[in-house]
């Protein structure tokens, strides 16, 4: 075994509380100084972003001129992703706590880069520079709207629910969340007395640099100062000049950096560790402890945990340093060990617990093993003792030094399915660095690899295909990506990245058959804005029975909102019926007249060059013919009645009540209207007008074609049963008795019975007539039949 | 209409020759909407075992208060009005209330006025409701945040924060049952997408009944057939997946119909694509099949007028979500709270003006015994029960006049409430029946439904198109004559070119309740294939034996076959369910009445039908589902997919068999396999 320097050697001291800085990584990226950048590193050890800082002067040659470029590192410096920049300047970048980028334009758009796809296809070991042109990270766009972009953005913060922009007029927008939320003004002022302000991790202190040069550390409700000290006096501070970033260490001390390279760790008294870095490293404060990053490594200074202390302050007597201590002597042999651990006996078992708690907190593993054999040792001692805590620690630090030393481990209780997603997307960014995009042999060999390792290792129901090939299509194998495509099973996954592809028409096949009408729709709005009227109606309308769903869906899309694209549609495909029935639909919406003849007018053209449409067409033809007669009328009657709208019969019908039976006559033969019909309407127009006379005169003009029972049905609607048994006269005889009772003659009623020689009927009239003056009428009619009837029916 | 209804029948436990005498038919139904449709009574519990549909019924309650109480604060609810009415059948305003709810307006274009934090829009996915919404969010951000960017520059301090942070307003689209990528789009191009929060409120199953769930969807057969946009069976799909989550896999699914299959293999993809989700569901012991059943099969029965009470008052008056609205006078009570009008009338959002002049009253056999009583009787019926309920509430009414003692009292007091509940039921529908009586007594009435019966008969129809043009010349209401001249077309196989040209002049010139803009009806039906010039396929005039759609002798009093509904002809959907679920109601030479029949056991048929048929005590009963058997040929000469498909759990192994036609079987005698 190495010897291994005791943990405490990185410790230090500041007043009587213990820190140590630990160098977690040495960095294997190539930046000569991180002070050319704007940098912005994720919490909890997470990517660190660069980019460069435009407001920086810079030596000629060290920087690519040109767009911009971001690039992102693991903690470790291997760098994760590069995005070209393509927008006004960036003036902000940050991390949301999932690990999303955010960069922010001058202009207030910004976008949110999603560089877990990206940093899928990494292979990692020894951080091969893998070819930028491979990297592209999904993102969304938003912007702040046009009223942040007119003044611009000059800087801004993220924070764990949302971000905060200061704009060029020096007001604060906020917004929350990272779905382009909107913005929201927050206060209307900028500069405050403080240069910085800092909360801590727990958000009990603030620490502020003030005006007067103090370091001033007070509770977050500004209730309770805790320290004022006097930056310029501070012990190494020989130019007394203020520090250029302040960050907390943990909840107890607070880290000061000068641009010159100088880092002073000040504890509450405001005495503290000097250190010196050239050039200066970026300071990230983590919840319990700060991230120093500098040119060549990446330390983490924090204070020392209870645990640690227990087992290894000098001359700790704990008992967990005793259990350490007996497992020391237990290795070398030594009767001691039993003697130290029966010495801790009643408190062995939380001894034991503060060795597993220690081990998770350091980072070498010969400490790390040799803690929890400590703890296995005492727990040998131990009756009942649930080893649950230790067999987790156990586990979860093998996993950690797996993933340091970059080793696939396959102690991870994970599902499946994101190891073999993570494993297929290596997979093919491996084949295609070593081979570049390889031809149809390979790309077959690469599905079936990929899989048969789904189906073997993924069980029932795997998926994520749509994710794998999605890599392969930026790593510009289109051919694979669409074979992987076909093993995918939510069409949701499936569609959209077809379309990233520009394999529209596999697209739009894919979305038919999923049979979910939504998705057809997205295919057919994206085609739409992507292609040529032309190209996209003969993609869609391709005469196949497979994209005739869709067809149909372009014309409800095309309905719903876009008529002039249907209408171009239809006139592509010489689909003249249709043309004519959407320039109807038209016209029934329109209040304008003349909208509707026009409406009408295209119609009748569309239906015209349909040679299987003749009827349509000649009804067309006459709904325009009555529209633009009834305009015509209403000018001629100097707009004293409104026609417009109404229908034929109705034009007839009104131009009768109005005393025009001429022009009413006119339209009848014109539209050569059936007699059936036309008796019917002025039947019904006389009597609106209660012009009895003409109504008498209607009548008698010509045997009616429909018969006089609907005068006398008609007249009794209205309630003019008087009038209504002038006609029944001229009705059939049988049902006369009848009608006569509905208009209240039964005297007419009778009489028409004798004159039957119904006396059944008549006996029947009598017993039920409604008084006693008819009843004896009626009498007298019975007893008149015999006479004038002669007939003797009677008897 | 509905698209494609759908039948759910409970599982039998114990069927054969054996088992003992049962409760009639099975099942409970679900439609894919029901504008006007309910099912019925007709699916009688089964031993009690019916699906508890209460389940859904507060999924659909509980998803909409929890995607309010997300949004946490005062807000203003803006509603889409055609939701009014499904949602009125699932809540009322005071649950709403207890969301915060303090405003609801109807989502109408204009400006809004909104003082609360939040504002919410509850709609469907429409293009024309998300142009309004981007529009009011416009205004009302002018009204309530004048630009953000105001600085005030002031030095040393910072200023204390403007009131304008708490002004702020939050707005959330409620989209249901999703939304969709066009919604997003447009609010996306109109610039608010970064404004408004979407969300969905996935409204399914609405519990009509204890025995019918419905989407209550609207304008579905239009979308589904006239449009091909099959949104409303994906739709479907997705709520019959809700289902099965609920209730188990379907053990079976049977199914006639393109759409009904394009169904079935819907919920078949799902179960593919999500296994995450339907992946463990086991077969149901609750349900024992699914029938599915999809509108172009039958286009006969809506065609022809209702003739039950219920029927009769979608016919016209008018139901909706199980909603009429009538004159107030009708409702008014004297003693308010014990009257079921005031408790039953969900004017949930009549809050919101409308025309005030109509009140909603929901109809609903659950708490109005004399509508149970009454609903699907043939109206010919309907006064003679009204009166004999009358004279029973009477008596009971005359019974205080006995009372004895105290106890005997107190037991009366107890009823009073139910009796009077009951009275005022019986005044209402007492009312009703008088606003249908005149209707029905009309000449115009008899005559179409002379000219109806003529036409399923296949009696004379040569005749029958001018006997409708006369009623034209009449100006009975447009649907009626067209409705007419469907089924004309459906009878005989089209109308001949030259006849039917002047018809649809007729029809185009005629007055104000037609016009030359029916010309698009008049395509969109011939595209259709429900009118258009001969000749063209039909099967309806070869079904009318084999399924027993025309029965000579009905009782309309004491009916003992589904065709009492249109007094002679029993819906073909019907005997297709009968089909599979009751074999001998299909086959039945003749039946013999039975006098006490078990009223409560009726039946409806409505111009949506999807009514189910049901059959009292003794006569042919639910028995277990064998599919399409003995009916093979028949069901086959039907165009439209035919499918019987058993589901397997996912663990079994993926589904074997895929064909989507019936395998036929050998066995036809049927009748002595069944009874």
């Amino acid at each position: 075994m190495v010897s291994v320097s005791h943990p405490t050697h990185s410790w230090d001291i500041i007043q009587d509380v213990f820190y140590r800085k630990e160098q977690v990584y040495e960095l294997t990226w190539q930046i000569p100084g991180l002070e050319d950048y704007r940098v912005a590193a994720a919490k909890s050890g997470g990517p660190i972003a660069l980019l460069r800082d435009e407001t920086k002067m810079v030596l000629l040659g060290r920087h690519n001129v040109g767009k911009p470029k971001i690039m992102v590192y693991s903690s470790s410096g291997i760098q994760i992703a590069s995005l070209s920049w393509d927008l006004s300047p960036p003036v902000m970048i940050g991390w949301t706590p999932e690990e999303q980028l955010l960069v922010m334009a001058e202009d207030g758009t910004y976008r949110i880069y999603d560089l877990s796809a990206a940093s899928a296809g990494i292979s990692t070991r020894g951080g091969d520079p893998v070819a930028q042109s491979l990297i592209a990270g999904e993102y969304r766009q938003y912007t702040l709207g046009s009223e942040v972009a007119d003044v611009g953005v000059i800087s801004g913060q993220v924070h764990d629910e949302g971000f905060v922009v200061l704009t060029g007029s020096l007001a604060f927008v906020h917004v929350k969340g990272w779905k382009g939320g909107r913005a929201a003004a927050l206060c209307a002022t900028a500069k405050g007395p403080f240069h910085h302000i800092r909360p801590s991790p727990a958000g009990r202190f603030l620490a502020l640099t003030t005006a007067s040069s103090s370091l001033w550390v007070v509770s977050s409700d500004f209730s309770q100062s805790i320290a004022d000290t006097d930056i310029l006096t501070l012990e190494g501070n020989h130019d007394a000049s203020m520090p250029n970033e302040v960050e907390w260490v943990g909840d107890q001390a607070i880290a000061l950096k000068w641009d010159d390279g100088r880092l002073f760790v000040m504890g509450p008294q405001g005495e503290g560790l000097s250190y010196l870095y050239s050039p200066a490293p970026v300071l990230v404060g983590e919840i319990d402890g700060l991230r120093i990053i500098s040119t060549e490594t990446c330390e983490f200074i924090q204070k020392v945990a209870e645990p640690t202390l227990a087992v290894f302050r000098p001359g700790s007597t704990h008992k967990a340093a005793v259990l350490l201590e007996a497992l020391e002597n237990f290795e070398q042999g030594s009767p001691r060990a039993n003697e130290g651990i029966r010495s801790i006996k009643p408190d062995l078992a939380s001894a034991v617990d503060i060795c597993i708690e220690a081990a998770g907190l350091e980072p070498d593993p010969v400490w790390q093993k040799k803690l929890l054999r400590a703890a296995m040792l005492g727990r040998s001692f131990l009756d009942l003792y649930n080893p649950t805590d230790l067999v987790n620690m156990a586990q979860s630090l093998k996993i950690l030094n797996a993933v340091r030393h970059y080793e696939m481990s396959s102690y991870l209780h994970l599902r499946p399915e994101p190891v073999l997603k993570h494993w297929a997307c290596a997979k093919i960014a491996a084949a295609t660095m070593n081979s570049g995009a390889g031809g149809a042999r390979e790309d077959e060999e690469l599905r079936r690899i990929i899989v048969r390792k789904y189906e073997t290792e993924g069980g029932k129901g795997a998926g994520g295909y749509a994710e794998i090939a999605r890599r392969a299509w930026q790593l510009g194998r289109n051919k694979l990506a669409t074979k992987l495509l076909d093993h995918e099973r939510r069409p949701a996954e499936q569609v959209p990245l077809l379309l990233s592809m520009k394999e529209d028409r596999l697209a739009l096949v894919k979305a038919v058959d999923s049979g979910d009408p939504d998705l057809v729709f997205h295919v057919l709005q994206h085609l739409r804005a992507t292609n040529a009227p032309g190209d996209f109606f003969s993609m869609v309308d391709d005469g196949s029975t497979k994209l005739a769903p869709a067809a149909k869906l372009l014309q409800v899309y095309g309905k719903e909102g876009d008529k002039e694209l249907l209408r171009d549609f239809y006139y592509q495909d010489d689909r003249w019926l249709d043309g004519a029935l959407l320039s109807i639909e038209e016209a029934g919406e329109t209040e304008h007249a003349q909208e509707r003849l026009a409406s009408w007018q295209h119609a009748v053209k569309d239906l015209g060059q349909d040679k299987e449409r003749t009827f349509e067409h000649k009804m067309a033809e006459e709904s325009l013919r009555l529209l633009t007669l009834q305009e015509q009328m209403e000018r001629e009657l100097e707009h004293k009645y409104a026609f417009s709208g109404l229908t034929l019969n109705e034009t007839m019908s009104h131009l009768l009540r109005i005393g025009l039976g001429k022009r009413a006559e006119k339209i009848r033969s014109d539209w050569r209207v059936p007699d059936q019909r036309w008796w019917w309407i002025k039947l019904k127009a006389l009597t609106a007008n209660r012009d009895w006379e003409g109504l008498e005169a209607f009548a008698k003009s010509k045997k009616s074609p429909i018969g006089y029972e609907p005068f006398v049905k008609h007249l009794l609607s209205v309630n003019e049963p008087s009038r209504a048994a002038i006609f029944i006269g001229k009705c059939d005889v049988k049902n006369r008795v009848d009608l006569y009772i509905k208009c209240n003659e039964w005297v007419k009623a009778a009489s028409e019975c004798k004159d039957r020689g119904d006396r059944a009927r008549l006996e029947h009239l009598k017993a039920n007539a409604p008084t006693t003056l008819i009843q004896r009428e009626i009498d007298d009619i019975i007893k008149s039949a015999p006479v004038k009837s002669g007939g003797g029916f009677f008897g | 209409m509905s698209a494609s209804p759908a039948f759910v029948r409970p599982a039998e436990p114990n069927v054969g020759p054996s088992s003992a005498p049962r409760k009639s038919a099975p099942t409970a139904s679900v439609s894919g909407d029901s504008s006007s449709h309910r099912n019925t009574s007709g699916f009688n519990t089964f031993n009690n075992r019916s699906v508890d549909v209460s389940l859904l019924k507060n999924l659909a309650r509980d998803t909409l208060l929890e995607a309010l109480t997300d949004i946490q604060g005062q807000k203003t609810l803006i509603l889409d009005k055609a939701l009014s009415g499904p949602l009125g059948l699932i809540t009322d305003v005071s649950l709403l209330k207890h969301q915060a709810v303090e405003k609801m307006f109807w989502l109408e274009a204009g400006p809004l006025n909104a003082q609360t934090r939040h504002i919410v829009w509850l709609c469907r996915p429409k293009r024309q409701f998300m142009q309004i919404i981007a529009d009011q969010i416009k205004a009302h951000q002018q009204l309530s945040n004048p630009s953000p960017a105001s600085p005030t520059r002031s030095k040393g301090k910072l200023d204390e924060p403007s009131s304008a942070p708490h002004q702020h307003h939050t707005y959330t689209i409620l989209c249901t049952p999703r939304i969709t990528s066009l919604c997003r789009k447009v609010l996306e191009d109109l610039g608010v997408i970064g404004d408004v929060e979407l969300r969905e409120y996935r409204l399914e199953w609405i519990g009509m009944e204890d025995d019918l769930l419905s989407l209550e969807m609207e304008n579905v057969a239009r979308d589904v057939y006239l449009n091909g946009d099959d949104t409303p069976v994906f739709h479907a799909s997705l709520a019959l997946m809700t289902f099965q989550r609920a209730f188990g896999l379907f053990p079976r699914i049977v199914g006639k119909g393109d759409a009904a299959k394009r169904l079935f293999n819907l919920m078949q993809k799902h179960r593919q694509s999500d296994p995450a989700t339907y992946g463990d569901l086991e077969l149901s012991n609750q349900v024992d099949s699914l029938i599915i059943i999809d509108r172009s099969v039958d286009w006969v029965t809506p065609m022809c007028t209702q003739l039950t009470f219920e029927g009769l008052l979608d016919e016209y008056v008018g139901i909706k979500n199980s909603q009429i609205e009538v004159d107030p006078s009708l409702l008014s009570t004297n003693s308010s709270d014990s009257a079921p009008a005031a408790s039953n009338s969900t004017d949930t959002f009549a809050r919101v003006p409308t025309a005030p002049k109509k009140r909603k009253h929901h109809l609903s056999g659950l708490n109005d015994s004399v509508f149970a009583d009454i609903r699907d009787l043939n109206f010919a019926s309907v006064g003679a029960r009204l009166s004999k309920i009358a004279k029973r509430l009477e008596g009971d009414y005359e019974a205080r006049k006995g009372l004895k003692n105290v106890r005997e009292m107190k037991d009366f007091v107890g009823r009073l409430g139910g009796l009077q509940s009951e009275h005022q039921a019986l005044r209402l529908h007492t009312g009703l029946s008088e606003i249908l009586m005149p209707i029905t007594r009309s000449e115009e009435f008899s005559k179409m439904l002379e000219i109806q019966q003529n036409i399923i008969a296949g009696y004379n129809l040569s005749s029958q198109l001018d006997a409708i043009e006369s009623l034209m010349n009449q100006e009975i209401p447009a649907m009626l004559v067209l409705r007419a001249a469907v089924l004309l077309h459906l009878a005989q196989g089209g109308i001949r070119q030259k006849m039917l040209e002047n018809f649809k002049k007729e029809f185009l010139q005629a007055s104000s309740v037609y016009g030359y803009h029916y010309l698009s009806l008049f395509i969109a039906l011939e595209s259709l294939n429900l009118l258009s010039k001969s000749p063209t396929i039909t099967t309806f005039p070869q079904m009318r034996k084999p399924l027993r759609l025309l029965v000579d002798e009905v009782d309309d009093v004491n009916p003992n076959d589904i065709s009492y509904v249109y007094s002679g002809y029993a819906p073909l959907s019907v005997r297709l369910v009968q089909c599979v679920s009751m074999k001998p109601a299909v086959l039945a030479t003749s039946v013999t009445a039975h006098n006490n029949i078990n009223t409560s056991v009726a039946s409806t048929a409505e111009r949506d039908d999807t009514a189910e048929s049901v059959i009292p005590d003794t006569l042919p009963r639910a028995h277990a589902i064998v599919g399409w058997k003995g009916f093979e040929e028949t069901v086959r000469a039907i165009p439209g997919a035919t499918f019987d498909e058993l589901q397997k759990p996912e663990h079994g192994g993926p589904l074997t068999n895929c064909s989507c036609f019936f395998r036929s079987s050998p066995q036809v005698s049927v009748l002595i396999s069944f009874r």
